[in-house]
């Protein structure tokens, strides 16, 4: 009776873990979007995918293209993304200008260390994320802010996902406009960091099984999702972060600003996925990813996610 | 290896006796009422973020990052197509539901529409299979490895009644 029951144990084992691990090939391998090889850290990987780059690899080729009657989604949507400042924008940045210059009780701010008005800061926000040696840590720009913040000035509550930490870091990057984006991964940890944000982005996540690269690449890039333009990965963290008018992340008031963190928690909540904490090492790893992804192009600060003009929505687009 | 897997399987086995007797003694209502306040979502309404990490994710603290992506399945369907096309309409035009307006161009709203996917206008004119279209629907992953739709079906979005009601609205001529 008892090496019966076993029997049929080890035949109903066997049977489990065939199926088990039919699903285990089926599965991993749609885990990934294709393409991932293909993604270099520089702008100009951009060839490999959108086929548009030649429109916009600089601001005379864009200028160009607008001029020969191009369309915004046959441009990779770059003629207004890129090309316009924001007035509005530019009225914000006051604001993080404040937050700059705002004194602690000990009537130290980040203009103590980091000159009047940040003139010791020009052009750093375009070589961000960066190692840290002394904590250790890959860090994003709003994570540099942070940690600054806590270790020099004893505030505690200018997090990533805070007003003043994304008023500063639009503050910041504005000193780095022109600036050409060099994220350096070259070397470790930087390398690493570039490849885990790479596989991340093309990672299926989430209730729909989306990657970030289901619409940051074609055919979902260059075409309308509804009302919406999404683009490829290249280039736009040039403009980061970015005047959001009139979109806020749920909950939050950023005075409309968007940092790279908000703007990929934005898109993780709009397709349905587990939403990463600002600053953590997995959205870390995206923005390098991001970032190096515009490495070579200049950044331009400030300018609007939305223009308001909306004429590309009456043309009609056929297939 | 076998012989531990037994070993689990005999142990979910008692469990489960576990929880039945559980349930039995009426133990059960505590699960029950702690079940319900979960927020749960209601199509056409924002999904409720806290219920998304049952899905794999992008964290690597979390348990979410480690989970495999939903088996695929592949589904039959046979049946008649008497859904209410009315109501397939509305899924399929709701932001928060079917969506299937931010990608394709649909019977009846040619314009304002995605242009991401073929255009769905005609569709009925094309005289596909029904169990073609049920799939590509259910699971888009059994027609292609990397498409781009979303898994309705494993991941229940739409329920096979919902889609269904999309199908007779998409094969309804004008
Ligand atoms: C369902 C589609 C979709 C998915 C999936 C998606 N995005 Fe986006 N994303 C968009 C759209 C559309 C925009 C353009 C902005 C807008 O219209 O809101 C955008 C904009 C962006 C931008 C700003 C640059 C640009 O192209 O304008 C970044 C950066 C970005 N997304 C990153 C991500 C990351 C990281 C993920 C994955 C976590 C992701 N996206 C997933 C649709 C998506
Ligand atoms: C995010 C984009 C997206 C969404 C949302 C979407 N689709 Fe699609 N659909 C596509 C793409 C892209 C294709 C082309 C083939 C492919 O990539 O899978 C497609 C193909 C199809 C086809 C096959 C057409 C053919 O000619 O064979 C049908 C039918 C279809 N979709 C129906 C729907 C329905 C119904 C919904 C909503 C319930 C929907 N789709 C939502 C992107 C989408």
């Amino acid at each position: 009776m008892r090496s019966y029951r076993i029997l049929v144990c080890l035949l109903v084992c066997s049977l489990v873990q065939v199926t088990s691990s039919m699903a285990a090939e089926m599965t991993t391998k749609h885990e990934y979007m294709p393409g991932r090889e293909k993604a270099i850290p520089h702008v100009s990987g951009d060839k490999e995918f959108s086929n548009t780059y030649q429109y916009w690899k600089d601001p005379e080729s864009l200028k160009k293209a607008v001029d020969d009657g191009l369309m915004s989604h046959e441009m990779n949507f770059k003629d207004f993304r890129w090309m316009e400042k924001s007035m509005e924008g530019d009225m914000v940045l006051e604001e993080g200008l404040a937050y700059f210059n705002q004194e602690n009780e000990s009537g130290k701010s980040c203009a103590s260390c980091h000159g009047e008005d940040g003139a010791e800061l020009k052009g750093v926000y375009a070589t961000f994320p960066k190692y840290n040696k002394r904590v250790n840590r890959v860090l994003t720009g709003p994570s540099q802010i942070e940690v600054c913040a806590k270790e020099r000035l004893q505030r505690d509550d200018w997090g990533p996902d805070t007003r003043p930490n994304s008023l500063i870091a639009f503050y910041v990057a504005s000193l780095a406009d022109g600036a050409t984006i060099n994220v350096d991964t070259s070397s470790e940890p930087m390398a690493a960091a570039y490849e885990r944000g790479r596989d991340l982005y093309f990672k299926r996540v989430g209730q729909f099984h989306y990657a970030c690269s289901s619409c940051h690449t074609p055919p979902t890039a260059g075409n309308y999702l509804r009302g919406q333009r999404p683009t490829t990965f290249f280039g736009d963290a040039a403009q980061y972060p970015i005047y959001h008018f009139p979109y806020q992340l749920a909950g939050d008031d950023y005075s409309y600003v968007f940092t790279m963190q908000h703007q990929i928690r934005s898109c993780q909540q709009l397709s349905r996925m587990y939403q990463g904490k600002e600053g953590s090492a997995s959205m870390t790893d995206i923005e390098v990813f991001i970032r190096a992804s515009s490495n070579g192009y200049p950044m331009s600060i400030p300018v609007a996610e939305y223009n308001m003009n909306t004429d590309y929505l009456e043309r009609n687009i056929d297939q | 290896m076998s012989n531990k897997s037994c070993f689990q399987l005999s142990a979910i086995n008692l469990l489960m006796r576990g929880v039945a007797i559980v349930m039995l003694l009426g133990i059960g209502f505590v699960a029950t009422a702690a079940e319900n306040e979960k927020p749960q979502w209601v199509p056409g309404q924002p999904y409720p973020p806290e219920l998304l990490d049952q899905y794999p994710c992008h964290s690597y603290e979390l348990e979410c990052g480690q989970l495999p992506p939903p088996p695929i399945e592949k589904v039959e369907f046979n049946e008649e197509l008497n859904g209410d096309p009315d109501r397939g309409e509305k899924i399929a035009i709701n932001l928060r539901w079917g969506n299937c307006i931010a990608c394709h161009k649909l019977p009846g709203h040619e314009t304002g529409s995605g242009t991401v996917g073929p255009s769905l206008v005609d569709y009925a004119e094309r005289s596909l299979p029904y169990s073609y279209t049920f799939q590509r629907i259910w699971d888009p992953r059994v027609v292609n490895p990397d498409a781009h739709m979303p898994v309705f079906g494993p991941n229940r979005i739409l329920t096979k009644n919902d889609i269904v009601d999309v199908m007779t609205f998409l094969y309804a001529t004008k």
